[in-house]
């Protein structure tokens, strides 16, 4: 697992991490996410023991980063931003080079290898020189690196940063299996990465860690109030006071009218229940024929901006 | 094999792989060859690469910081640093084996230049004395070991390899010059103490075939120290 706890981190006067907390257990795929300055590189290093933390403690399966920093580093698996590789190596001879950095015994080297190679779709390039290969193939090497030694905790920031759609599909498919065992930490600012990846998500932002949840969970908390639509045949203009009445419902507006259809948006107050069906009674009552009502959901991008705005002041501090 | 085995392999062989290792083999290569022609191989002459040894002090100059400037320079400046620190690896063997494998190379370096010995010890007679010619190649590396590791305390100062190499060079021409060239503008504590660092003193007993125990402390004990800052200075991102 990771257990950060109270981690904060300063350059100079600019303080880039404060007081952050969380922990990931095994079994799960949490997603940092946060845009960009707002700490996640930090935190990540962080967690990695490239940097340590002014105040507060990391632990890596059990270690403590400062204190059990090579026992922490044995048990982690970290592919940096951009997967820095050496380019005049070839993809095999890098796998060997790590999987000796990392201690794997002769026998089993060309073992874990095949294995990093197979599950990152690698072979093909085997012999070919990290330099010459596309970004995509680069990224893919850089995982591969980072799983040769089996480490139950993984670090991957932005993972799928240079893949095309269906590398994207399938690095999502490989991070999703590797989740179901290990911890698997993700750092991205790409929303519906972490949305379709995670099954939880840390938001950060100014240095602070603003929500943590699973996706449902923050847009239960921070999605804000339900919202619906409703498109209704209106000529005589009733749907919008049978709508105000209706108990819960706490704003109406109109967002377009297309010849005698008007398309209605109805924002629910706090804690409102789902309102379609007494919404709809009341439209039926008043004698309004409907062809659309639906609950407009929430998605984790407008819990993300609601929290950017929440935190502003914060980030206007930080700088 | 150790972890700063493991990293010394791989910078070694890299050095095989890029431009800048094949442009120094010849380039010393060049160097050490007009030196050669010009100053041991005389018709008539003794049989002996006395000079040869002498002058290497001056000959490494530019080629020792082409070697180091990438060590950890390049690391930085890739990202690749970042890889390589968080894997189970204590920066000191991060260091070590970047220093190891520059020092390996350095050796291939000079290996070309057993070609002189081989005409020497073919052209001359009386042939030449081989202990003075084993202590010069011993001078060759304990020397090369020295400025390598000046330059991985440049290379580990800096993510810019260019300077690095130019930190390095300047700093072992202004000792070459210092402890070389008689001072007399400066005090006699200062001139005494430029005398006890003296390379070309050092390098020219070696030629002669006197392996002192004191010179060859001096040159590991050296290459130690900067080693030691070399380290600080890769640890120092720690509290930075």
């Amino acid at each position: 697992m990771i257990k950060a706890a109270g981690i904060a981190k300063s350059f100079g006067r600019v303080r880039a991490v404060r007081g952050v907390s969380f922990a990931v257990e095994p079994g799960q795929v949490a997603g940092l996410l946060g845009p960009n300055g707002a700490g996640k590189s930090t935190t990540i290093r962080i967690i990695t023991g490239f940097l340590p933390a002014d105040e507060g403690t990391v632990e890596v399966a059990g270690f403590d980063t400062r204190h059990a920093s090579l026992d922490a580093r044995r048990s982690l698996g970290y592919l940096p931003e951009a997967a820095p590789l050496y380019p005049e190596m070839s993809v095999v001879g890098f796998l060997r080079y790590r999987a000796r950095l990392f201690g794997i015994a002769p026998r089993d080297r060309a073992r874990a290898i095949g294995a990093a190679m197979e599950r990152c779709r690698v072979e093909a390039v085997r012999t070919r020189r990290i330099g010459h290969l596309s970004r995509g193939y680069r990224q893919r090497v850089g995982l591969a690196a980072a799983l040769l030694h089996d480490p139950p905790v993984l670090v991957l920031d932005e993972p799928t940063s240079a893949l095309d759609p269906s590398q994207v599909v399938e690095t999502r498919e490989l991070i999703r299996d590797l989740g179901r065992t290990r911890t698997v930490l993700v750092s991205s600012h790409v929303l519906a990465e972490v949305e379709r990846l995670c099954s939880r998500a840390l938001i950060i932002a100014g240095g602070t860690l603003l929500a943590d949840g699973t996706p449902a969970e923050l847009l239960r908390r921070h999605g804000g109030p339900a919202r619906y639509v409703v498109e209704a045949r209106d000529e005589g203009r009733k749907a919008e006071p049978a709508l105000r009445a209706v108990m819960g419902v706490a704003a109406v507006r109109e967002e377009r009218t297309d010849g005698v259809w008007r398309r209605l948006a109805v924002e629910a107050g706090t804690d409102a229940p789902d309102l379609r069906e007494p919404m709809a009674a009341a439209l039926a009552g008043a004698g309004v024929a409907v062809r659309e009502l639906s609950a407009r959901r929430a998605s984790l991008e407008d819990v993300f901006l609601r929290l950017m705005r929440t935190a502003d002041p914060v980030r206007e501090h930080a700088a | 094999m150790s972890a700063a085995g493991v990293i010394a392999g791989r910078e070694f062989r890299s050095f095989f792989r890029l431009p800048v290792g094949w442009v120094v083999i010849a380039l010393y290569a060049a160097l050490t060859g007009v030196v050669f022609a010009a100053g041991t191989l005389q018709p008539g002459g003794v049989a002996t690469m006395r000079d040869f040894f002498a002058l290497s002090a001056w000959l490494m100059l530019p080629v020792t910081p082409a070697i180091s400037m990438r060590l950890l320079a390049e690391e930085a400046r890739s990202g690749t640093l970042e890889a390589l620190v968080t894997s189970p690896v204590s920066d000191a063997h991060v260091v070590l084996g970047k220093y190891l494998g520059a020092l390996v190379f350095l050796v291939a370096v000079l290996a070309p230049t057993l070609a002189f010995v081989a005409t020497l010890w073919l052209v001359s007679d009386p042939r030449p004395e081989a202990g003075p010619i084993i202590a010069g190649y011993l001078s060759l590396v304990l020397l090369g070991g020295l400025y390598l590791a000046v330059g991985t305390l440049a290379s580990a100062l800096t993510s810019n390899q260019t300077l690095a190499f130019l930190l390095t060079f300047f700093f072992l021409v202004a000792l070459l010059l210092a402890s070389g060239t008689r001072l007399d503008f400066v005090p006699s504590w200062a001139q005494r103490a430029f005398y006890a660092v003296s390379i070309q003193r050092r390098v020219a007993e070696f030629a002669k075939g006197i392996v002192g125990l004191g010179d060859t402390v001096f040159f590991i004990s050296g290459a130690a120290c900067f080693l030691a800052l070399a380290w600080g200075a890769l640890e120092s991102r720690r509290w930075r």
